[in-house]
């Protein structure tokens, strides 16, 4: 089983799949860095670009990206008290009051320090736990894989927080949208309405470019942020020179990391949870946690080492189950199902070089953050915050229409990435959370097919699916997901009126 | 998209809401036709879709009529309906009259009327990503872009 991994090694170290991941991670860290951007959004409008790359060259962007990112949003966190990406709303706690203070260079560098920790510990808590995980799913048939999507759709759903309906109204938005096209098994046309160029359905990329990259940037234009970072107040010196301030931080490395993997795997929780949950946490078992709040680097470790541990742990349902934890790993799905690549059991048997590669690839990202968000480097990223917003969405625009256009190379998906992206500002301004579309989107098809080959194994009798103990336990566990949260309220209520 | 509709039904989450349930009714009427195996799932979305946005309805409107006001879309919605119709007309041009001349004019138009108008940055900025697009796409990946329907090409 481990076996594999070692095999995928010699692949990744390989020029051009070790170079996307250095791209990659610089890429990251810069869109990290604008608050406004994400990896979500990054991730979203790269995967059209790849199409014409080698899985591992688009894979080791993706995990740079991803690596890249979390880091990068702690440094308008530190620098303005704006968090570059959501993950990051933690890190200003402490990091603002540092730069203040004349050390937002040492923040960052704590930040890049506990980032490649939380990084290299979550690849490591993805390379051991996803293998066997994924040995159990080999053991399902159709009926257990529609209820692990049923599961994973429920889990996104009731999980992530917030409103159920809404939660709900995304998912089955998302259902819908994958049964458009020809029936899988029938060969009839359904809501094409005549339309050729979605017959074989609607591409993933276009609806995750319209719903993750579309209002992002209608957010840039509509409220231009006047930014403006004076580096002469970082206070930076050598990364190597500050690590020996760092050495009592080990406690908190390893509570955030393990926190941090703990939240990633579990479906809808996510980075900003994790960063809070350590921050929390180290506080508590600090001998000063008045200090915290005022510039204490700890905070900023606890935070930034939690958030980068949820990464890679985020895939471990993703790539074993097609259950993503996270939006991102949820864009990353798609980003694999463009170059053939369907999440779920099979992955790890047809494709172990990639599956394994990629997870190499996490690691070598986590640990190139060091080298690249170094004090030399943080100087320079420090500068990106002075780009001018319309002139980034503008940019943004254009790379996406390129990228979609290019996936078949017809403005027919352009116009409907269009449609997409009104609905996802719509969506998001209103609060309808986004990742259960994408879920339902890719785990639609995939539950349809299943659900159908469960019948006609059972000839039509719906007891097929639940005939056996594992589909037995998958329904359990759903009602668990669905009925969890709002038992869990009544029981907060209760006694809170005790 | 006012903070404060007169009409309880105009609050944004409950428009948003009937839509979702009307357009839901209307896909509905094809689903009739497919095969009972190839409706059950799209059938059983769009009726879970009428359902929850006629709840949304209906918890957004006891919310009004508590007095809490509805969530507001956006505080610029000139700014807003801006962005798309910008994003909309570059669609467009690109279609009709060309990527590359509609790419030039669209980046500094769109950075200029949304604030930065510094005429010197517009240009250097237009330069290099329409310089790299062809680089990168045109010149080195073969890439062929719209070159407008206006043209007949």
């Amino acid at each position: 089983m481990y076996s594999d991994l070692l095999h995928a090694l010699p692949n990744v170290l390989e020029w051009a799949n070790f170079a996307a991941v250095i791209i990659g991670v610089i890429a990251g860290i810069v869109v990290g860095a604008m608050p406004g951007l994400s990896a979500t959004m990054a991730i979203s409008v790269l995967v059209p670009f790849t199409f014409g790359l080698e899985p591992l060259v688009a894979l080791g962007l993706m995990a740079g990206i991803y690596n890249g990112a979390m880091y990068g949003g702690a440094i308008p966190a530190v620098l303005l008290r704006i968090p570059g990406t959501p993950a990051a709303v933690a890190t200003t706690f402490d990091g603002y009051p540092m730069a203040q203070k004349g050390e937002g260079g040492f923040a960052l560098q704590v930040a890049v320090i506990s980032s490649a920790i939380g990084g290299i510990a979550s690849a490591f808590a993805l390379m051991l736990l996803a293998p066997p995980l994924s040995k159990v799913t080999l053991l399902f048939g159709p009926s257990e894989v529609f209820w692990v999507a049923v599961f994973g759709l429920a889990s996104i759903i009731f999980l992530l927080g917030g409103n159920p309906v809404k939660g709900l109204i995304s998912a089955f938005f998302g259902v819908f949208v994958s049964v458009i096209g020809s029936d899988p098994i029938y060969g009839n046309d359904r809501f094409t309405f005549g339309q050729l160029e979605i017959l074989d359905g609607i591409h993933i990329v276009i609806l995750l470019v319209g719903l993750y990259a579309l209002p992002p940037v209608i957010d840039l234009l509509e409220t231009p942020l006047k930014t403006g970072v004076d580096n002469s107040k970082l206070g930076t010196e050598s990364i190597w020179k500050a690590l020996p301030r760092m050495k009592g931080y080990w406690k908190t490395w390893f509570r955030g990391s393990a926190i941090g993997i703990w939240i990633g795997i579990l479906p809808g929780a996510g980075g900003s949870m994790a960063a809070f949950m350590s921050y929390n946490e180290a506080r508590r078992s600090s001998t000063n946690p008045d200090a915290w709040g005022e510039g204490e680097p700890e905070g900023v470790a606890a935070a930034e080492v939690a958030n980068n541990a949820d990464t890679a742990s985020a895939l471990i349902p993703a790539l074993t189950l097609g259950i993503p934890g996270t939006a991102v790993a949820a864009v990353m799905l798609g980003g694999l199902l463009v170059h053939g690549l369907q999440p779920g059991p099979m992955l790890f048997r047809e494709n172990p070089d990639i599956v394994f590669g990629f997870m190499w690839q996490f690691l070598f990202g986590a640990i190139l953050l060091v080298l690249l968000g170094g004090s030399l480097a943080t100087n320079s990223f420090a500068h990106l915050l002075n780009l001018p917003r319309p002139l980034l969405g503008s940019v943004i625009i254009v790379l996406m229409l390129i990228g979609v256009y290019s996936i078949h190379g017809r403005m027919f998906d352009v116009y409907l990435m269009l449609g997409f992206g009104a609905i996802g500002w719509v969506m998001d301004r209103l609060k309808f959370p986004l990742p259960p579309v994408v879920l339902g989107l890719i785990l639609g098809g995939f539950a349809e097919e299943n659900l159908r080959l469960a019948l006609r194994i059972g000839r039509g009798d719906p007891m097929i699916l639940f005939q056996n103990t594992t589909s037995l336990i998958l329904v359990v566990l759903t009602i668990a997901v669905i009925i969890g949260p709002t038992l869990k309220k009544r029981f907060i209520n209760s006694r809170k009126t005790a | 998209m006012t903070d404060h509709p007169k009409n309880r039904l105009l609050r944004p989450e409950s428009l948003t809401a009937l839509v979702i349930s009307i357009v839901a009714i209307g896909f509905l009427f094809p689903t009739s036709k497919l095969r009972s195996i190839s409706a059950l799932l799209p059938a059983a979305m769009l009726i879970g879709l009428i359902v929850l946005g006629v709840i949304l309805v209906v918890i957004d409107q006891r919310k009004a009529s508590r007095g809490e006001a509805a969530a507001a879309m956006t505080k610029a919605p000139k700014r807003v309906a801006g962005a798309f119709l910008l994003i909309l007309g570059y669609a467009l041009a690109t279609d009709f009259i060309g990527f590359y001349v509609s790419t030039a004019i669209t980046i500094p138009l769109v950075a200029f009327a949304f604030g930065y108008r510094n005429p010197l940055g517009l240009a250097v900025a237009t330069v290099i990503v329409v310089g790299t697009i062809w680089m990168i796409f045109d010149f080195g990946m073969s890439q062929d872009f719209p070159t407008g329907r206006l043209w007949g090409r």
